[in-house]
């Protein structure tokens, strides 16, 4: 049984299709890229895989369970998490404070426990420096690495990465190359939205590649490159 | 028979102008996402305005509409600078407590000036009514309610078809856009507050002709926009002239066939069941998040 | 607040109380012990709006709701049932458990503006059930506008004693607040709605709770009023004055904290004491513009000066 099933998801939005008949499934301990041109989709799918959107038509089947138009903290108690660039940190908590929710609302941790396992996460991080400053004063590069561990705390297995290295110089993006490795190592699957191409070709085994709202090419990094209508979506007729 | 249309007429009359005081509030909303709970006390000036020009200089309170507009166009303009631009982007619990300190300085203030005395505008034709089979028409009410859709027309024209109103509209949709886009946002912040403020005044003026006048009448009217609003959809302006009417149509209807006393538990009860039910209006286009 | 500072507080705090309730002991009577009463009923209420709006920032424009329901219920139960004051309070914080309960449900869901507003309409809508049900219904209920008179009350310290155990309770539930799931979870709410649900954090849930918690408390301080002064109006158990006061002592000492409500509200109540009934439309336009101008400037308010830094809007 796949751990995550996609089955011809629709959404619309008035007369907009953001998604349409959208399918494919996912093994655990995969990682997964997903790209595509701006407005291809690729939010709206997170979206709805997190619980913020209900499909209009289709089912997500994760586990094994139905999970479409769940409320999104049930979907995260039950597994799926989803991490994004856009989210701000709980600003007047610590650092370590931070993780105290997820932990004890996700995870289902009691209070203290919450605070061993927020430490271990810090560490996982490289936020253990940080612990007790107020969140409100980190970089934007930390922020994506306490929004990983968010994600992380809530003890989630398949977690959904939303364009967490954008904005990160190349460095930074290295750092978080080899950090999601280590995630991976433990025992998580990932799924990623990057638009830092490099990247994602870099470390996803596979790749599926949205276009207006529908599925155009899926496969190897490799593969997919070389595919002339990725190259179209992406750089227009003349270059395909 | 009879009863029940004229209660259907004088709904849909009161209508109108629910309609006309809720537009500006959908604007700002739609807009800056600012919720104005000092939105009534525009009412409250623009009636009290009416009162004093027709008062003091016996001038029809038609004719004064313009200088209505002027006034709390500039009114707004002010506010906006002094108070608003200072906390927008900032977490909407700001503007709410912002406007509800602005609700107490305005309504005190109206206070101290005027007094709790209530106050009823008496134009020549006050009491004339137009007889259409049986159902009474007054003339004033006729005349405000054509006003009120003059005005949200006007409204509507001003988003549509003139260039600030494109302004607007697109700063609405998304405001980074919009800058990236060589909008000069806080100036459109300043003058969709002021826009706000003007047509709610006029409504105002509309009020004075079939309300009575006093210097706490602003907060039920806000209340009253709020309920509009929620009907016809938060931050969707075309929206509001339906919301009005219902709005208006309920009251009547139930103050004719309930009872007058309880009118505001009930609209409150509208509102509820309004919330559970369609939080997105009747149209289901208001914004939710 | 670290955590050493916040225990010394609390110390402190303590060591006040104990003063407090010896006072009536050594002597305080009449005008000053009443004051002190009124001191403890406001920061209590302070402190209960604080528990709704100051920790899930889901402000909320109609608390007086509950108090005139808080009061109205115990006169009633008093009145027509003749139960005793202990059990008709009990019972009065229920009734308010429940129609909080059922707004909040409705209310909630979206997102804050709506919540605001609709509080605020139910504070009206109830105010004027007291004012027209009688007429409309045909029976002696609720005494339309001559309002309730209850039974004698006990003598003066009897209240300054309940209050004064109610303002530590209040205060109490705030500091451990902060410090169980349940307080964080209402925090992230506040910081970061999306954010909370997206690490699991049932909002509704406990939005409705925190609001279901301060809604009942505030109607168990409106009983209590409605037993101490004997006779209530819809006009006054119902005046959206006590709302304002409500909002603007807990913005003024800094919301979402322990000890803001019991600055904001402790100054303000001796300071409108001082100045007087006379002032009363001065009164108002200097709340509204304190009210400004805290949000403009000081919008962590009174707190956040003792943090050292200046408060800035997000």
């Amino acid at each position: 049984m796949s751990l995550l099933e996609c089955r011809e998801i629709t959404k619309r939005f008035g007369a907009l299709e953001a998604l349409r008949r959208f399918s494919f499934s996912l093994e655990k301990g995969e990682i997964l890229g997903l790209i595509g041109p701006n407005g291809s989709g690729k939010t709206t799918l997170f979206n709805v895989l997190a619980g913020i959107y209900r499909p209009d038509e289709g089912e997500v089947i994760f586990r094994g369970e139905s999970i479409s138009g769940m409320a999104p903290h049930l979907i995260c108690r039950r597994g799926m998490a989803k991490a994004s660039q856009m989210i701000r940190p709980f600003q007047e908590m610590s650092v370590l404070e931070n993780l105290l929710v997820p932990g004890m609302y996700g995870g289902r941790l009691g209070l203290k426990q919450a605070r061993e396992q927020a430490a271990n996460v810090l560490n996982l991080v490289g936020l253990e420096s940080l612990s007790e400053v107020p969140s409100r004063e980190i970089s934007l590069s930390q922020r994506r690495q306490l929004e990983l561990g968010r994600v992380l705390m809530t003890g989630a297995e398949l977690l959904l990465l939303d364009e967490i290295m954008a904005g990160l110089n190349p460095t930074e993006v290295e750092g978080a190359l080899r950090l999601l490795e280590k995630i991976r190592g433990e025992g998580k699957t990932l799924i990623l939205v990057e638009h830092v191409m490099q990247a994602i070709m870099k470390i996803s085994e596979r790749i599926v590649v949205l276009n207006h709202g529908e599925k155009i090419a899926e496969g190897k990094p490799e593969e997919v490159a070389q595919n002339p209508e990725v190259i179209q979506a992406y750089l227009g007729r003349p270059y395909a | 028979m009879i009863l029940f249309l004229q209660s259907l007429i004088n709904g849909i009359l009161l209508g109108g102008i629910y309609a006309a005081c809720a537009a500006g509030f959908s604007l700002a909303f739609g807009v800056m996402g600012v919720v104005n709970l000092s939105h009534g006390d525009f009412v409250m000036i623009g009636a009290f305005v009416t009162y004093w020009l027709f008062m003091l200089l016996g001038w029809d309170p038609f004719l004064t509409l313009p200088i209505t507009l002027m006034v709390l166009f500039f009114l707004g303009l002010f506010l906006q600078k002094l108070t608003l631009n200072r906390i927008a982007g900032a977490p909407p619990i700001m503007s709410y407590l912002l406007t509800f300190g602005l609700h107490l300085v305005l309504s005190s203030l109206a206070l101290r000036a005027w007094t709790a005395d209530y106050r009823t505008l008496n134009p020549s034709y006050a009491g004339l009514n137009f007889n259409l089979f049986g159902l009474i028409l007054p003339y004033s009410r006729l005349s405000t309610f054509s006003f009120a859709l003059i005005l949200i027309f006007g409204l509507y024209l001003i988003l549509y078809r003139t260039e600030m109103g494109r302004a607007i509209r697109a700063t609405a949709q998304d405001g980074e856009m919009a800058r990236l886009l060589g909008i000069r946002i806080f100036k459109v912040y300043a003058v969709t507050f002021a826009i706000s403020a003007a047509i709610t005044g006029v409504a105002g003026s509309l009020v004075a002709q079939t309300f009575v006048v006093y210097p706490q009448m602003g907060l039920p009217f806000t209340v009253t926009a709020f309920c509009v609003v929620v009907l016809g959809g938060l931050g969707y302006v075309p929206g509001t002239l339906f919301g009005g009417v219902i709005l208006g149509v309920f009251e009547s209807l139930a103050t004719t066939y309930l009872t007058a006393g309880l009118s505001l538990v009930l609209t409150f009860l509208l509102l509820l069941v309004m919330l559970i039910l369609r939080p997105g209006g009747v149209f289901g286009k208001g914004a939710l998040e | 607040m670290t955590a050493r500072i916040a225990s010394k507080a609390l110390v402190v705090f303590l060591a006040l109380v104990a003063l407090l309730a010896v006072l009536p002991l050594l002597g305080l009577e009449g005008y000053r012990l009443r004051l002190l009463t009124l001191v403890f009923l406001w920061i209590s209420l302070a402190g209960c709006w604080n528990f709704m709006s100051g920790y899930t920032g889901y402000i909320d424009f109609g608390p007086v709701a509950y108090f005139g329901a808080g009061a109205y219920a115990t006169a009633i139960l008093m009145i027509r049932l003749d139960l005793p004051f202990a059990l008709s309070l009990a019972l009065s914080g229920g009734v308010c458990a429940l129609l909080s309960a059922m707004i909040g449900w409705a209310t909630l869901r979206i997102r804050g503006a709506y919540f605001a507003i609709a509080t605020f309409a139910a504070a009206e809508a109830l105010k004027q059930i007291s004012l027209e049900g009688d007429r409309v219904a045909g029976f002696e209920f609720f005494g339309g506008s001559h309002g309730l008179t209850l039974p004698p009350p006990p003598a003066s310290e009897f209240f300054y004693y309940v209050l004064l155990a109610f303002m530590v309770l209040v205060v109490g539930i705030s500091f451990f607040l902060e410090k169980t799931k349940f307080g964080y979870g209402l925090m992230a709410i506040r910081e970061s709605e999306p954010s909370a649900e997206l690490s699991g954090v049932p909002t509704l849930a406990l939005k409705i709770k925190a609001y279901v918690l301060s809604s009942s408390l505030i109607g168990c301080l409106g009983g209590i009023e409605a037993y101490w002064l004997t006779y209530i109006i819809p006009d006054d158990v119902f005046n959206v004055m006590r709302t304002i006061q409500m909002v603007i002592m807990t913005l003024l000492g800094g919301m979402g904290t322990v000890w803001g409500p019991v600055i904001g509200a402790g100054f303000l109540t001796l300071v409108a004491e001082f100045l007087g009934a006379k002032f009363v439309y001065d009164y108002l336009t200097i709340l509204g513009v304190v009210i400004i101008a805290v949000v403009l400037i000081l919008p962590r308010g009174i707190m956040s000066l003792g943090k050292g830094k200046r408060g800035e809007a997000k």
